[in-house]
């Protein structure tokens, strides 16, 4: 059960999460596409309500808003080091349920893999999550296939439709918030059934399956932009930063930024050596992680469906038609 | 059959080297036309020419093998390529009112093209618009972006597309992939130094390239659109140029407007006594001297403050005489 | 909620040289340390190293570093008495528990030895905890020899092989490490184990042939190097397969460490 809410008040409860969160959601930056007088949609602090972006997906995923691109972890001085200040406000992150289940990886990476991580540890708790209802299927979508079409244990679920919105509570705190808000109703969230795109993932690879011949087909195409892990919510790499500041070198700080396994240097050793050289070897690394390797430690796949890397990719490399590649050579 | 050639001339039709027989010149600014105005020209070309249909250098249509008698049912004919390209007219029914100034080409802009920092289809009907009908003979052509594909270069007016790209530190991963863009396929304006680009802001020419590459969208280019304006570049027999850098980072208004005084500057000083009262603006200037044209181009137009105005230009080129 | 990131700083006790490009440095350390795992060491506006653990005692860790970047050069810079940051240990390292009762072949090269080098002290000393201890080191040349002064007790300790690749003088073995595996006379090879350190291809070929003397490969253990950043398994970097080097490795069975494939 949820209530409804007019489109009115939608932006006083709007302004009421404001005063509690600093909300986040997809919206438009215009003009700041690849492309002149191309537009991005990615995630931003919101400034009103009418600024969410509902009828497309993102081009970028909520990810960094929990996982800065780059983010200062430590400051420091000669002989000391101080942790940085987190964000002092509590985030509200407007998102949908294919990205909602991304952040199922990103806790299980940043909370499980070995020690709990302390920077995502803090951003997280601070972190409410409002799913919106996708009223249709995206482009290149495949949720469905992927299980994460639908979700429950977000703390807010929101629709909108031609008569407002449809919302519901989970969490005591926006409960609170919002008590006085909307009409009780019987409705249930919507969430897609339907993707024009199928994927089934190969689950029985054979062991050889990195040394097929199609991975070589991707060396000669890509071009190592890193573009697909970028937007991919569920790609969760980086790399550690130390920078001293130009007007006083004795004082600087230690960043880490994404970084992304197709582009150069991401192997790098100390002395020179560097694994995966080939292009091919990178996009078979990307892709058996995300529907294979993934599973095998955490017992279920890494991607989501959300075919952002589909969308992005320059050189139109089809990720959809690499999985189904696979599925064909399964058994094989 | 009595024809004044000069009338002819002006209306945009051609004194063929076959006796009697003319042809057609469509101008289509920008190069960019719709399909309408492609089977327009096609029926002009099965009803009056000869079949025939020449795409010219300067992005128009020549309607090839028209008898001179059929002039003023072509010019009928044109009228709704006039109407749909909204070039500027004297009377509606008559064909073209000048040939002088030529048709304004572009290349294909950001319609289109990745590399296009702005949509030059645009831009050059609005150039059109603010100087056709006119006989003097200028000629302009507006590219997106510092490849040139138009050969802007080669026109009095060149305008090169041009945006200042803007840098967003906390969306930066270091990847490098635009200090590798700029180093391949421009001119090497971006280093990295402490993790985080650096822009040469004299070297760079403002390409766009690195805002292409960019994967996280810390590259993005700047809200304004700037350009480039190059004059005097020309083809021909006495000394074929390259046109030379006027202004960088201009804004539209501005190159609109110095065009505008460019013709007054010829007005004032084209030789009273040129054969056919044709002086080519580059020409005149070369006589009148740099100094006397910038005063008179630069009049009355306040410049961006980021407009970067050359001193003087020494035009080079290949002298045959 | 402790956070992992903030390294400790850590005075260097002693400086040996062995080669131009290759200190070990005796850090001042006390805490539970295997060999075979690593620290983070940094020096704040250069940035993190990881480094193994060459030698362990009662309160310090001796960490063996090439000379290969900006940390590493930095860290040549400092004297015995200075400090740096170290953060760690990580990684698994060697468990005794696997070599203890049996005939124990090391074979490492390079700075593959730094390590082993624990493993192969621990059981110098404690010759009665294994049945045998053979020891092969190769080397690239006569210049590259790390650990001289171990390699005078270690010859006293155990059955030692120490090879270059080439040399000027004769006095040194020449060849590689795999054309000395053949060679070993071992009592029981069922009652056998063996550690394999070194670059990849060495590890391959060396893994080859201990498998030619007809050794398991659930005998036979090697440590991979990869490139670590966060040794937390959070950056990503050091990922094969499904295994995170820096959580899980970087010392495998070869019988697990064989499906990793990068």
């Amino acid at each position: 059960m949820g209530k409804r809410v007019s489109s009115d008040e939608m932006q006083n409860i709007f302004k009421i999460l404001q005063k509690s969160y600093d909300v986040y959601g997809p919206k438009i930056y215009q003009g700041t596409g690849c492309f002149s007088d191309t537009d991005v949609v990615r995630y931003g602090l919101l400034n009103s309500w009418e600024e969410i972006v509902w009828n497309q997906k993102s081009d970028y995923s909520f990810k960094e808003v929990l996982l800065p691109i780059s983010e200062t972890i430590l400051y420091f001085t000669e002989n000391e080091m101080k942790t940085a200040d987190g964000a002092a406000r509590q985030r509200l992150i407007f998102l949908k349920s294919c990205d909602f289940h991304a952040l199922k990886r990103l806790d299980d990476m940043y909370l499980k893999n070995g020690a709990e991580d302390y920077y995502y540890r803090r951003m997280r708790e601070n972190t409410v999550f409002a799913v919106m209802g996708c009223k249709e299927s995206g482009k290149n979508c495949f949720c469905v296939s992927m299980g994460t079409n639908r979700c429950e244990e977000y703390d807010m679920y929101i629709f909108q439709d031609e008569n407002g919105c449809y919302m519901e509570l989970k969490c005591r705190e926006l409960e609170e918030l919002l008590w006085d808000y909307g009409q009780n109703v019987q409705e249930k969230p919507i969430f897609v059934e339907n993707n024009e795109v199928h994927v089934e993932v190969p689950e029985k690879l054979s062991n050889t399956i990195h040394q097929d011949s199609m991975w070589q087909e991707y060396g000669s195409r890509c071009i190592g932009c890193g573009r697909c892990n970028f937007v991919c919510p569920t790609c969760t790499c980086f790399t550690m930063q130390d920078i001293f500041y130009k007007d006083n070198p004795k004082a600087g700080e230690r960043r880490r930024v994404w970084a992304s396994c197709q582009v150069d240097g991401y192997s790098d050793i100390a002395g020179g050596h560097s694994f995966r050289q080939s292009q091919g070897e990178r996009m078979r690394f990307k892709v058996l992680h995300k529907i294979s390797d993934h599973k095998k430690r955490f017992g279920y796949h890494m991607c989501v469906g959300c075919g952002r890397c589909e969308n992005v990719c320059p050189e139109y490399i089809s990720y959809i038609e690499c999985l189904q590649k696979l599925k064909e050579k399964e058994g094989k | 059959m009595d024809i004044n050639t000069k009338k002819l001339k002006k209306n945009a039709f051609r004194v063929s080297k076959v006796r009697g027989l003319t042809a057609s010149r469509v101008r289509v600014p920008g190069g960019c036309c719709n399909a309408d105005v492609m089977q327009q020209v096609v029926d002009i070309a099965r009803k009056y020419g000869n079949g025939q249909i020449h795409v010219t250098t300067r992005q128009g249509f020549e309607i090839e093998g028209i008898h001179m008698e059929d002039m003023d049912k072509v010019n009928e004919m044109l009228q709704p390529i006039i109407d749909n390209l909204q070039i500027n007219q004297n009377e509606a029914g008559t064909g073209y009112s000048a040939s002088g100034t030529r048709n304004v080409c572009a290349c294909i802009g950001n319609r289109v093209c990745p590399f296009g920092n702005y949509n030059t289809a645009a831009f050059a009907k609005r150039i059109e618009k603010a100087i056709f009908p006119n006989d003097l003979h200028f000629k302009i052509a507006l590219t997106g972006c510092a490849n040139d594909c138009i050969k802007a270069r080669m026109h009095d007016f060149g305008i090169i597309g041009m945006t200042e790209p803007q840098y967003a530190p906390d969306r930066c991963v270091s990847c490098g992939a635009c200090v590798k863009g700029c180093d391949k396929l421009s001119v090497d304006a971006l280093k990295m130094d402490n993790y985080r680009i650096v822009r040469n802001e004299e070297k760079c020419v403002g390409c766009g390239v690195c805002v292409t590459k960019c994967p996280t969208r810390a590259w993005t280019r700047s809200e304004k659109k700037y350009y480039r304006l190059t004059l005097m570049g020309r083809t021909g027999k006495k000394n074929p140029r390259l046109g030379e850098d006027f202004l960088i980072w201009a804004d539209e208004d501005t190159i609109v407007k110095v065009i505008l005084n460019t013709y007054k500057f010829v007005k004032k000083y084209i030789d009273p006594n040129a054969p056919g009262g044709k002086e080519h603006v580059g020409y005149i200037i070369d006589r009148v001297g740099f100094a006397e044209y910038k005063r008179w181009a630069l009049d009355g137009v306040v410049l961006p403050q980021e407009t970067i105005v050359k001193d003087n230009i020494y035009w080079s080129g290949i002298h045959y005489r | 909620m402790t956070n992992e990131y903030i390294p400790f700083l850590s005075k260097i006790k002693e400086i040996v040289k062995h080669t131009e490009t290759e200190y070990t440095f005796r850090m001042t350390y006390v805490g539970e340390v295997r060999p075979g795992q690593f620290f983070e060491v940094s020096i704040p506006k250069y940035g993190e190293a990881p480094i193994s653990v060459s030698g362990i005692g009662e309160d310090y860790v001796d960490l063996t570093i090439r000379k290969v970047g900006k940390v590493t050069g930095e860290i040549f810079e400092l004297n015995e008495g200075s400090c740096f940051f170290m953060r760690g240990p990580y990684g698994n390292g060697f468990e005794k528990e696997n070599y203890q009762g049996k005939e124990l072949i090391v074979v490492a090269g390079g700075t593959g030895v730094s390590p082993v080098r624990g493993v192969i002290s621990y059981f110098g000393e404690h010759p009665d905890e294994v049945k045998k201890l053979h020891t092969i080191l190769g080397f690239k040349s006569p210049s590259d020899i790390l650990f001289r002064e171990d390699l005078k007790i270690w010859e006293q300790q155990m059955e030692l092989i120490l090879t270059v690749d080439s040399a000027d003088d004769d006095s040194y073995r020449t060849g590689l490490v795999t054309k000395y595996i053949p060679e070993l006379e071992l009592d029981n090879i069922h009652e056998t184990a063996a550690i394999v350190v070194g670059p990849p291809v060495m590890m391959k070929f060396a893994v080859a042939e201990l498998l030619k003397l007809g050794m398991k490969e659930e005998q036979i253990w090697i440590s991979q190097e990869r490139k670590m950043c966060c040794g937390l398994g959070k950056c990503g970097h050091c990922r094969m397969n499904d295994t995170y080097i820096c959580l899980d490795g970087p010392v495998f069975c070869y019988s697990e460490g064989k499906k990793l494939f990068d």
